[in-house]
């Protein structure tokens, strides 16, 4: 065999293997591009000027959630790799998001933009009006990178390509139609708008280096396929806290001592006093937020209130006890 | 009285107000010997049956038979049933009632209806059915969701339908069903006569297990119902939730049962035309047999999963190993599993015995 026809061979292998990365790539965008959550109905409402304060304020409240669990994945991603250079540059994420002795993190600036849109900074950090599709979801990404290896984790990060551009447009969309939201609210978007495309190219060169054979690309579009639909669940999350849940017209309400049946067709569900207060509360006007307020007002040491009437609405609505009137223009499936 | 005795509250009453029914379904889970008597409980004995019943902690009613809407005073024993503060429902075939006749239930107070369906088109719905109704059930179901009442279509899945699940779905989406109960058939009585005729192939109840989970995926309604038959399953179904537990059924003379096939079994149940309600679901001995735990046999006394299915059903067990107190024979665990598993390997066939004609 001459060492010519091995060059020759050579050369076309990396020739294939660039009209494949060229292929591969092609196929994450258009992951991106037809499951990214910029098509969400929520972020359309979001965007469009069609959410009200308490839907803005909400989705803000729910959305530090997330912000909070990306430095926990960044940690991860970097336990993963052995090579130096590598987490040299990974380790960067985490100090854009916590911040250091020279900048101010995502995190705080996230917080400002709770403040700027009138929240109360102390009820955001503390968490505690987290929805549970929320945390759900956002908990499923660290999971997810917690039992991936290095290859998907990264790849599941690749929805910084699309973070970019989105964020910009979403600057522009509160300035426009949030303007009830002050300009030094906005400083967490347009510093994302610098980092994401950073952090994509660099995700994106990792991605393309390492996935090798098409098992492993596999892998890769699955993984940002899922990281896709965490964030599709995260809006669905959020929504949710915008249903007006009701009692079913069906259901029939005896009284047996402290305790309460709800009765149904083929089904009983027994309520306990405070289930009792947090049904009373559901009265069809009252989104699942406006309940939980209520509750909290009523309760104000409670130490888990927002939490309680979460479960348990969401309990209720399993079991039917509950319905609710979905929030107009609210399509709930991805595309 | 024991400490289990005390873990029973009756919940649900199921009210068989008669034996009369227009439909043969091969599966029909009615005494085998179809007894050829009047309905010996009038709407006044009814509703006492009822205030008894709620009494003893009953929510619900469910009023079924046969086929209730055969009885000219349904409408009378619905009011009583909702004037004793029990839910009504109604678990029917669709006909003879009409629509008139409908809106009379609902004004005397029903709140939900159940309505059969054998397959999903005609011919073959009518040919399980035994009689042509496919097309009254659809109008029927109509009628019912007009009447705003909310509504559960069930049917009875066996290896002649089973691979019907996705237009069962779509006909109960179509009809604004909130709930479908894709309930497999449960080898007692016809059932179990017929079983050759209707117990399905593995990969069948995999390829409908399958479909249901696609279904499911597609949105909350209507609600899907579909468990694995205990003949496929490693462990024993949770009868009634319990021998005696939760449930109690009237028969149409009267007898109190804690599950519609008890009365094959040889033991004494009461009649509420002699005694009150109470008594016939507290003292009569064979209420009694099987609560709890104390009857059981090895290899359910210590098993740790006692607690969750009962040890399964006293009536299988009875009618596939001849001793009610055996362990159901549906539990891999059982000594006599391998009369299930004797069953799987049965000759099939295509031909099935109807129940028989109960009109008089």
């Amino acid at each position: 065999m001459s060492a010519e026809g091995d060059s020759k061979r050579s050369a076309q292998r990396a020739e294939g293997e660039r009209s494949d990365e060229a292929g591969f790539e092609q196929r994450l965008r258009r992951i991106l591009d037809e499951r990214y959550h910029h098509r969400h109905p929520f972020n359309v409402r979001l965007h469009g000027g069609r959410c009200t304060e308490g839907e803005v304020r909400r989705w803000i409240r729910n959305r530090y959630y997330y912000q909070t669990r990306i430095p926990l994945k960044d940690g991860l991603i970097l336990t993963k790799s052995e090579d130096r250079e590598f987490r040299r540059g990974w380790i960067r994420r985490i100090h854009d998001h916590d911040g250091d002795d020279a900048r101010t993190g995502g995190l705080e600036l996230w917080l400002r933009l709770a403040e700027a849109a009138g929240l109360e900074r102390a009820d955001v950090a503390s968490l505690r009006g987290v929805l549970p599709g929320v945390r759900r979801a956002c908990d499923a990404y660290v999971e997810f990178v917690a039992s991936h290896d290095l290859l998907e984790s990264v790849a599941s990060s690749l929805t910084e390509l699309s973070a970019g551009p989105f964020l910009g447009e979403r600057a522009e969309a509160f300035r426009k139609h949030y303007g009830w939201i002050e300009e030094s609210g906005l400083e967490y978007f347009l510093s994302r708008t610098t980092q994401a495309p950073r952090d994509a190219a660099e995700g994106l060169a990792y991605v393309l280096a390492h996935a090798r054979t098409p098992a492993d690309q596999e892998r890769c579009a699955a993984a940002l396929l899922r990281k896709c639909e965490i964030l599709w669940a995260l809006l669905d999350g959020v929504e949710w806290g915008g249903r007006t849940p009701r009692l079913a017209p069906a259901a029939l309400v005896r009284e047996e001592g402290a305790e309460s049946v709800v009765v149904l067709p083929e089904r009983a569900v027994r309520i306990s006093v405070s289930g009792r207060e947090v049904l009373a509360a559901c009265d069809g006007r009252r989104s699942v937020d406006g309940v939980a307020a209520a509750l909290r007002e009523r309760h104000p040491e409670g130490e888990s209130v927002e939490r309680d009437v979460y479960d348990f609405v969401e309990r209720m609505e399993g079991l039917g006890v509950l319905t609710h009137a979905a929030p107009s223009g609210a399509e709930r499936r991805a595309p | 009285m024991s400490g289990t005795r005390t873990e029973s509250r009756l919940w649900n009453l199921v009210a068989e107000l008669t034996y009369r029914c227009p439909l043969r379904c091969p599966y029909c889970s009615n005494p085998l010997a179809l007894r050829d008597f009047p309905e010996a409980l009038g709407a006044g004995d009814w509703a006492r049956v009822f205030r008894e019943a709620a009494a003893l902690g009953a929510v619900h009613v469910g009023l079924t038979g046969g086929e209730p809407t055969t009885r000219r005073d349904l409408a009378e024993i619905v009011a009583a049933a909702a004037e004793a503060g029990l839910y009504t429902h109604l678990v029917t075939a669709g006909l003879p009632l009409d629509a008139a006749g409908l809106r009379a239930l609902q004004g005397a107070g029903l709140r939900s209806v159940q309505l059969s369906v054998q397959d999903a088109e005609a011919a073959d719905s009518d040919a399980i059915a035994g009689a042509a109704c496919f097309e009254r059930k659809l109008a029927f179901a109509r009628e019912v969701r007009g009447l705003g009442l909310p509504l559960t279509l069930n049917v009875v899945l066996h290896r002649r339908n089973l691979g019907r699940v996705r237009e069962l779905i779509a006909l109960a989406r179509a009809l604004d069903a909130d709930r479908l109960e894709l309930a497999n058939a449960q080898y007692q009585g016809w059932a179990l006569a017929n079983r050759a005729a209707l117990l399905p192939a593995r990969a069948q109840l995999d390829a409908a297990a399958a479909v249901v989970a696609e279904e499911r995926a597609k949105g909350a309604r209507p609600e899907l119902l579909f468990v694995l038959p205990d003949y496929f399953r490693e462990r024993p179904k949770p009868c009634m939730g319990g021998w005696a537990r939760t449930h109690l059924v009237v028969t149409p003379d009267g007898r109190a049962l804690p599950c519609h096939g008890a009365a094959e079994l040889p033991l004494e149940f009461w009649n509420v035309r002699e005694r009150s309600l109470a008594e016939c679901w507290r003292e009569a001995p064979g209420m009694n047999a099987f609560r709890g735990e104390a009857w059981m046999q090895e290899p359910c006394r210590s098993c740790p999963e006692r607690a969750r299915d009962f040890g399964g059903c006293r009536c299988q067990a009875f009618a596939l190993a001849g001793d009610a107190a055996a362990t159901d024979p549906a539990c891999a665990l059982s000594p006599r599993h391998a009369l299930v598993a004797a069953a799987h390997e049965e000759p099939r066939t295509d031909s099935w015995r109807y129940r028989a004609p109960s009109e008089r």
